[in-house]
């Protein structure tokens, strides 16, 4: 592979290219999903070809070819340079200094997921299932995944770069219904569950088979549960709630290249503008985040990004105060600061975009039942249901599975369909407590959209279970 | 299109020996001219074939894709599909693989457009860009050609070539914000300047937005944010699997009213005005469905899968998804609601006399599918109406619906049905969209207030 780079990149200079790059790649995947005792899904993808990025007069082309030899790479170089000069930009682009990196990594792991036989999988599935039935319960569902991505990376400034990043993952669903009420309860997110880099073991640890009674139980016991009523309270909202929250309300808005425009016709921009950087209040002095491309099984963690940039950590929010965005080589040389670190491409058939990495709330201090003490009359809120956000990342709403009253400190009664609305640093302003460490986990999400066309990234986040006063809660249609 | 994916198919299924089998070749050459700023940032050129083949052993079934087409790879292909077909249980009431049915021929290819060639493409994004100097044009010009061709051990052999053009532009700045967006099967339907000055023309109508308090309103809503209503309603309440699962806005309620009786949406792959089909992703003929008929709830969409399940004599609708989505079951590709008897977008504002107008939705989620609970957001062109007139501009609302108490009390249809791309061209290129009229509705429910219009 890293013979064909190098030619791609050399037919792109040769073809009057200013900067080039090149990355190949293999991706192999596998997933098993069963639902009410059958195999929905036993599937194995393979996926491979070489893609080719280019800068030529000033305007960026890509092009890609399936075939993994000399002509393809030639073929792929020469079309993202014809269309370059077709779409010809109006402004010189300037690339962030990288130094010439060459390097190799790849992701630890215990046990190969792929050298665990697909029927153990489907094992793992349906006896987790099978934990999940329940009278009440009408469909049961269970998923598991694995996925190597193996890549070279080559580029005209001299980055030599080959990458195995190995994910796994899974969840179980109880899906309940009674009376004409619907509810479903999920284990360990509501996304086709969580995955993280590494091997079988992240799967095996997930202890899908055990958690199942707990999840159905609760399922059924929605059915019968008061409907969240809708009023202004303190909220405490669960570690993996709060993931997402981190996903969509600073994670979208940090991408510099929302903040310049380039997603406006799609994903969309931000509400931060360049000038807010080292002066905008985010939030709460309890606020702080960190995006860390380094942390181990983290779904955006590598050795390079897919500009060869090598992996770091870097705050985002200090104490509540902007401090970075995510940038490229590109948006970086424009703002005239930071060095890149976030492009990453699906795949070899799409371009390099910022994406997040992993993007993490630090945590505070105190358990979670510290949360709860200092709560008079609030709703507990657990398990990503519902989720939309505006196209400046200010405005949104979140729906989650399940929920519970507050009173004097203690949980109460289980609440069904509840929801939050609010605007983005009103609400993380109205942070005033993160639980500590010990509180603090990570999930990865496999469905963050982006670029036209569409591209799919892996990403996860950290977050312990956090406490807001005064937050919109029981939004009604 | 020469049928080369025919050959793929049927070396395919070649490769899986004596295997029941099903290999499913889908191949792409597209460009996307994407532009920001008034400039393209992101071309993308992708030529791409894959192959998924399906092996079924003792009832039990196994995919398996590649998009290594000779020899080795399919040989590759049908091991690795055999062992994912012998690690799974064995399905009870697995109908097995479809005989081959008479196809419908349909339109959906046009020569012209799959002679659009790179520079043609950049050619079209400039025209978007050059519909307006006086605001920033983001979007992008797309072409593309899909071919699907499937091959069955039953004796399928079902093979179509679509051609699709798309143009998407928002034209924003600082405080204003338009949009506008164009997708045909045919060159006649490519007009990238007229969809650029659509969207410029709206955005200048954007500045100054004011606020509202949040409540129900009547409102209007363009073809582009209806279709996206619809689309979402639609992966609920439109499948087999949500009514057997009881979990879809549709279980429980066939053939009672739930709608003003204006309102009758079908699903509709042959028709010619949208991104026509011939077959589902087994093989099978593709049929209209009707899905709401005057208001009242007739049906959905099935596969053979879920017809089986259902275990009443129901057949498949031609609704098959593709195979690795198979756990999703049956889905509408091509939504269409009849148009009504409303000439104009301005007439529906007259009829709704103090409301809204929305152009366009953004990021929508399923709050409640069992009551058909969706929520959003309205983007590149809201404003209110006043005395039946579009009036001042309005900043970004947040909405939060039911779909079908929406389409209760509808005032009116507008008579022209636009096709609306509901592609974001993930993964494989398959184009598909919904067909839809603008619509007036006697309540849209406002929930909260966002941002101006614009960057």
């Amino acid at each position: 592979m890293r013979d064909l780079c190098k030619a791609a990149v050399d037919a792109a200079l040769g073809a009057g290219a200013t900067y080039a790059d090149a990355r190949a790649v293999v991706r192999r995947a596998q997933a098993v999903a069963t639902k009410n005792g059958r195999v929905e899904n036993v599937t194995d993808l393979e996926t491979e070809g070489i893609g080719v990025r280019v800068l030529v007069g000033g305007a960026w082309g890509f092009s890609c070819d399936r075939r993994l030899d000399a002509e393809g790479a030639r073929d792929a170089a020469l079309r993202a340079c014809a269309f370059a000069l077709a779409a010809a930009g109006r402004r010189e682009k300037a690339l962030a200094p990288a130094a010439a990196s060459s390097g190799t990594y790849r992701t630890p792991v215990e046990k190969d997921p792929f050298g665990v036989s697909l029927s153990e999988k489907v094992d793992l599935c349906v006896r987790a299932e099978e934990a999940l039935r329940h009278a009440d319960v009408k469909v049961t569902e269970a998923a598991v995944r694995a996925q190597r991505e193996h890549k070279m990376l080559v580029t005209s400034d001299g980055a030599e770069i080959e990458q195995e990043l190995v994910e796994t993952g899974g969840g179980i669903d109880a899906l309940a219904a009674a009376d004409g009420v619907f509810q479903v309860r999920s284990y360990p997110s509501a996304h086709g569950g969580s995955s993280a880099q590494g091997g079988w073991e992240y799967v095996v640890n997930l202890g899908l088979e055990r958690e199942a009674p707990r999840v159905a139980e609760q399922a059924a016991a929605l059915l019968r549960a008061d409907v969240c009523p809708p009023g202004v309270k303190t909220v405490v909202i669960d570690a993996e709630q709060m993931e997402l929250q981190v996903h969509e309300s600073v994670g979208h808005p940090i991408e510099l290249d929302r903040v310049y425009g380039s997603e406006a016709s799609y994903a969309g921009t931000s509400f931060l503008k360049t000038g807010d950087l080292g002066s905008l209040r985010y939030g709460s002095e309890k606020m702080n985040v960190t995006a860390d491309s380094t942390t181990p099984g983290g779904l955006g963690t590598f050795g390079f990004d897919d500009e060869g940039v090598p992996a770091r950590r870097e705050p985002i929010v200090v104490e509540g105060v902007l401090r970075n965005f995510l940038t490229s080589r590109e948006t970086a040389e424009r703002l005239g600061a930071g060095e890149g670190g976030s492009m990453r491409a699906d795949g070899w058939n799409r371009m390099p975009l910022i994406r997040m990495t992993n993007l993490h709330l630090e945590p505070g201090e105190g358990s979670f039942d510290d949360l709860l003490a200092d709560v008079d009359d609030g709703i507990y809120l657990e398990t990503n249901k519902s989720w939309s956000i505006d196209d400046k990342r200010l405005n949104f709403q979140f729906g989650t599975q399940i929920a519970w009253e507050i009173k004097h400190g203690k949980l109460g009664r289980m609440l069904r369909d509840a929801t939050y609305t609010g605007i983005t640093p009103e609400f993380w302003g109205s942070l005033d407590a993160v639980a500590g460490t010990e509180a603090w986990h990570m999930q990865g999400l496999t469905n963050c959209g982006k670029g036209q066309p569409g591209q799919g990234a892996h990403v996860s986040h950290g977050a312990s279970p956090c406490r807001f006063r005064s937050v919109q809660v029981g939004v009604k249609a | 299109m020469t049928g080369f994916e025919r050959e793929v198919a049927a070396r395919a299924l070649l490769a899986a020996g004596s295997d029941e089998a099903e290999a499913h070749v889908l191949s792409e050459r597209s460009g996307l001219a994407r532009f920001a700023s008034s400039e393209v940032h992101q071309p993308t050129l992708i030529e791409n074939c894959v192959v998924t083949l399906r092996v079924i052993r003792d009832g039990k079934i196994g995919t398996a894709s590649t998009n290594r087409i000779d020899d080795a790879g399919l040989k590759e292909l049908a091991q690795r599909a055999a062992e994912a077909a012998d690690s799974a249980v064995a399905e009870e009431g697995f109908p097995g693989l479809p005989k081959p049915e008479p196809l419908p021929e349909v339109e959906g290819f046009d020569e012209a457009v799959a002679a659009i060639g790179p520079e043609d493409q950049a050619r079209h994004a400039r025209a978007a860009i050059e519909a307006s100097n006086s605001i920033g044009q983001f979007g992008f010009f797309t072409s593309g050609v899909t071919a699907l061709a499937i091959a069955s051990s039953t004796g399928v052999d079902a093979y179509q070539a679509m051609s699709d053009a798309t143009t998407l532009v928002v034209s924003a700045d600082d405080g204003a914000s338009g949009f506008a967006t164009r997708t045909s099967w045919s060159a006649d339907g490519v007009n990238p300047g007229a969809v650029g000055r659509e969207a410029a023309e709206k955005a200048v109508r954007t500045r100054d937005a004011k606020t509202i308090e949040p409540a129900p309103y009547r409102a209007v809503l363009e073809p582009y944010a209806f279709a996206e209503l619809v689309n979402y309603f639609g992966y609920d309440a439109f499948g087999a699997n949500g009514l057997l699962e009881e979990r879809s806005y549709l279980a429980g309620r066939l053939g009672e009213k739930i709608m003003d009786e204006k309102v009758s949406i079908s699903d509709d792959a042959l028709d010619p005005r949208g991104l026509p089909k011939r077959f589902d992703f087994e093989g099978v003929p593709k049929q209209r469905v009707q899905l709401i008929e005057h208001g009242v709830a007739r049906g959905v969409v099935w596969d053979r899968t879920s017809a089986a399940r259902a275990g009443n004599g129901q057949q498949t609708t031609g609704h098959a998804p593709p195979p690795v989505y198979r756990q999703y079951g049956p889905l509408t590709f091509a939504l269409a609601v009849d148009g009504g008897e409303v000439d104009s977008v301005e007439e529906l504002c007259e009829l709704v006399g103090d409301g809204i107008y929305v152009t366009r939705l953004h990021y929508l989620g399923i709050v409640d599918p069992r009551e058909g609970v969706i929520t959003g957001m309205t983007r590149d062109g809201t404003f209110r109406i006043r005395d039946g007139k579009i009036a001042e501009p309005l900043v970004n609302l947040r909405f939060t619906v039911s779909v079908p108490q929406m389409l209760e009390d509808v005032p009116g249809l507008g008579r022209e049905q636009q096709l609306v791309n509901s592609s974001d061209f993930y993964g494989e290129r398959y184009p598909i969209g919904a067909l839809v009229p603008a619509i007036a509705t006697a309540r849209f429910n406002i929930t909260g207030v966002g941002s101006e219009p614009g960057l």
